[in-house]
């Protein structure tokens, strides 16, 4: 198993050398560095407190609140990490949420836990030489033939400009080493053949009990009523190969590396 | 071209009567007994003290349900879902805002009379929303529940508070969310604060001078009964909230009310013993809150099983006879029916998938069949229903409720310590997904994009045959919902869902009727009233109420 592999290295020094070659290319790099300070110790400590004090109304994945995604760090009013603490220490009245009497290491914690982008899984992930992740984004990992810059690649493939401020790494090589099993319900490769005949290619963007919300192999968006629809059939297996034996491992971080750095335009 | 005399009088009269003051006489305990005979009126939380949300109505009928249009519309400033339940007496409605507003508003127009505005303490702790689902009335007089556990009473012809009683200690994590219940001269409400430690309680307060007349706590003290139930000193904050109104049997002189979860939450084990009286149906006496009886769904529960729905009184005949019974989906996935003269458990059937019972041992108690750890328990963390109200229609004999399927959610298990006023849950909860950290229904919608999909869970109405438990129609949802229902004599069942649409369905047989898309989530029952000669339909649908009747 490459993630086995990979869990070998010890998570530490490689954060420090990702970082080392993230900034030796010219990109935005500052929340990156802010995103790498936190121990793993904090992080986890982080996820129980979370769990225990947050979870209920926050959620499992930080989205419980409607306008706030924690684990995407979209705030309503923290920025900074002390701006997140003093919403937690002082609450938000009007939204019914409570004042928390914390101690200093574990609103740092918590904090930790929020930037690790709520890296559960605690799976150890190695970021690479962004550059050279680059070269293998456009080259021998094919991937630029279908995710291209502004996302009209083949396959409905969606951009990857914002992958590093979207996903966290571990969230990064769970994609691209198990695609399929990676994959969110709502990217489904969709077929649907209306009744009048027409057949329609491409992905979810939306779906309730009478429609669905559907972007074509062409960037075209469909709203389509579900009495309009003859069949309509969703796929389990990504059409995106795995790289897993493909890519060496220190491929494969150099791959997240670039991906991680890309932070839209 | 001249009228006939008697025509114009009857052209006067209705121009006279659009302008006429609404003759409201005070609500006494009598009118609230016999609630079932002025349909025109919402006047307590569930629509009557059975809480069968059934009203007797028929402008409104499935061949003219078509017809609906939009009247009026209240917009809300407050964020949030917005779980209010408005009352309508004579022309006049009643409706809370998050926090602790009261609105009361003309409930032809929409147009707004007063507005009564209480800030609750700082203090104030609330797992899951500043809800505060609506008031009760009793003479002139409005009672609601506040965030920070107070009880206050308003004049319902100005708004102005009259007086404000603390129920409980906000800095404990006490808190009202639910709508009170009138009982006779007194007005009782329970406490909310299960995932905070709390020790629970029914009490009820006098409606004159708001003294407090009698407390029951949910979890019984030293000495008392069902105190063996706890190991240890763990009755102190186990919970048992009690955060969603009662219902009452002035027949019987009994009060019935749903009890919520023991803490902390997920880990029993802290908590060895049923637990008593958390996730019961508790009967107590009007006059004085003494239990007569109490059934548990979910003894020594690990799941979070509120027992918080609220209690729904039928009539109905039993093996041949008639029989006073209790009906109830439970958010621990069964209906059950139960004799509310004795309590005795007369029938559990699940309505979705579950998995942490088998079957129920000759006495009506669950045998409980814990899932490994890791694995996933049906139906998740939020319930297989929860505490959005049913209806019963003694016209189709059908119990009516919305319902999570295919939900599921994975416990870890943590000792927790206790510590005033903090979160006590013993651990956490990963709802089951078919990617590892895809989007998950929680509590409330968060926006107009479902990129969670029916893949973790998807929504229903659904109509269950009291005598079977057994489902007689389901009406799918793509989302879940937690929209409460209303039924008519007319042959309808309202509701809604997360997904913005409030519908009308055809109460034998659940097809769709009549839809209208309101753009966001209902997470209440819809309610009916009449004015003027006009039967409404009142629902709440994200930050606006609508007021729909038929277009003329």
């Amino acid at each position: 198993m490459p993630l086995k592999r990979l869990a070998i290295t010890i998570r530490k020094t490689l954060l420090i050398a990702g970082l080392a070659s993230l900034s030796a290319v010219p990109l935005r790099v500052s929340a990156q560095i802010d995103d790498h300070q936190y121990s793993t110790a904090a992080i986890q400590a982080g996820f129980k407190l979370y769990s225990r004090q947050c979870q209920l109304c926050h959620g499992t994945n930080g989205d419980g609140i409607a306008g706030v995604n924690l684990a995407r760090q979209r705030f309503k009013r923290a920025s900074s990490d002390d701006d997140i603490k003093n919403t937690i220490s002082a609450g938000v009245a009007t939204a019914g949420m409570p004042a928390f009497r914390f101690q200093p290491d574990e609103l740092s914690s918590l904090v930790a836990f929020i930037r690790s982008g709520f890296d559960t899984s605690g799976t150890p992930f190695k970021l690479g030489n962004a550059a050279r992740g680059k070269a293998i984004y456009e080259g021998k990992g094919g991937c630029q033939s279908c995710h291209q810059p502004k996302g009209e690649g083949r396959f409905n493939a969606p951009s990857l400009s914002e992958e590093g401020s979207t996903r966290q790494p571990a969230e990064i090589q769970r994609y691209l080493l198990e695609p399929s099993a990676a994959m969110l319900p709502i990217n489904r490769p969709a077929v649907i053949v209306t009744r009048d005949g027409r057949t329609l290619r491409g992905r979810r963007v939306n779906e309730d009990t009478f429609s669905v919300q559907l972007r074509d192999q062409d960037q075209v968006l469909h709203s389509i009523a579900k009495t309009d629809i003859k069949t309509y059939e969703l796929a389990k297996t990504s059409a995106m190969p795995s790289v897993a034996g493909k890519l060496a491992p220190d491929e494969l971080a150099d791959l997240i590396g670039y991906l991680v750095s890309l932070k839209g335009p | 071209m001249r009228l006939p005399a008697s025509r114009w009088a009857c052209a006067l009269l209705a121009a006279f009567s659009l302008a006429l003051p609404v003759m409201a006489a005070p609500v006494s305990a009598k009118r609230i007994e016999q609630a079932a005979g002025e349909p025109n009126n919402w006047m307590t939380y569930g629509g009557g003290y059975g809480s069968r949300r059934y009203s007797t109505l028929t402008q409104i009928t499935p061949k003219t349900v078509k017809r609906l249009q939009s009247q009026w519309v209240l917009q809300d400033n407050v964020i949030g879902v917005w779980e209010s339940n408005p009352l309508v007496v004579d022309g006049v409605m009643y409706v809370t805002q998050r926090p602790n507003d009261v609105v009361a508003l003309d409930a032809r127009t929409g147009k707004v009379f007063w507005v009564y505005h209480y800030t609750p303490s700082p203090d104030a702790k609330v797992c899951c929303g500043a809800n505060n689902r609506g008031v009760a009335i009793l003479g002139d007089t409005l009672y609601m529940g506040t965030l920070d556990a107070h009880l206050v009473a308003l004049n319902a012809k100005t708004g102005q508070l009259l007086w404000n009683t603390p129920v409980a200690d906000a800095k404990l994590a006490y808190s009202i969310t639910m709508a009170p219940l009138v009982v006779k001269d007194k007005i009782v409400i329970g406490v909310g604060g299960g995932e905070f430690g709390i020790r629970g309680f029914v009490a009820a307060y006098d409606a004159k001078t708001g003294q407090e007349a009698w407390k029951f706590h949910t979890i019984p003290g030293p000495g008392e009964p069902g105190h063996e139930t706890w190991a240890d000193d763990s009755w102190e904050h186990g919970g048992a909230s009690a955060w969603i109104t009662g219902s009452y049997d002035p027949q019987l002189n009994t009060i019935y009310w749903g009890i919520g979860n023991p803490g902390p939450d997920w880990n029993p084990a802290q908590r060895p013993g049923d637990n008593l009286y958390s996730d019961s149906v508790v009967a107590l006496d009007a006059d004085t809150g003494k239990l007569k009886w109490h059934y548990q769904f979910t003894p020594n529960d690990g799941y979070d099983y509120d027992s918080v729905q609220v209690p729904v009184l039928a009539d109905i005949p039993w093996k041949g006879k008639p029989a006073k019974v209790i009906l109830w989906a439970n958010r621990n996935g069964l209906f059950y029916v139960i004799d509310r003269v004795t309590g005795k458990f007369l029938l559990g059937k699940p309505f979705v998938k579950v998995n942490w019972m088998s079957g129920f041992d000759g006495n009506g108690r669950p045998i409980q069949t814990p899932q490994p750890e890791g694995a996933a328990t049906y139906p998740g963390n939020q319930g297989g229903t929860n505490w959005f109200p049913p209806a019963y229609n003694p016209n189709t004999g059908l119990f009516y409720f919305s319902v999570w399927e295919n939900y599921a959610t994975i416990y870890r298990r943590e000792e927790s310590k206790y510590e005033a006023g903090k979160v006590f849950m013993g651990g956490g909860f990963s709802v089951l997904t078919p990617a590892p950290g895809a989007p998950s229904p929680g509590i409330g919608r968060k926006g107009p994009i479902n990129n969670w999909t029916d893949e973790t869970g998807s929504g229903a109405a659904v109509a269950v045959d009291p005598h079977t438990g057994k489902r007689v129609w389901t009406f799918p949802q793509f989302d879940v919902t937690e929209a409460g229902m209303l039924t008519t004599k007319a042959g309808l069942v309202f509701t809604g869902g997360r997904e913005g649409f409030v519908y009308a369905l055809d109460a034998k047989t659940g097809k769709p009727l009549w839809k209208s898309h309101l753009g966001g989530q209902i997470n209440m029952a819809p309610i009916t009233y009449q004015v003027g000669g006009k039967q409404y339909v009142a629902v709440i649908a994200g930050r606006t109420l609508v007021a729909f009747a038929l277009r003329d």
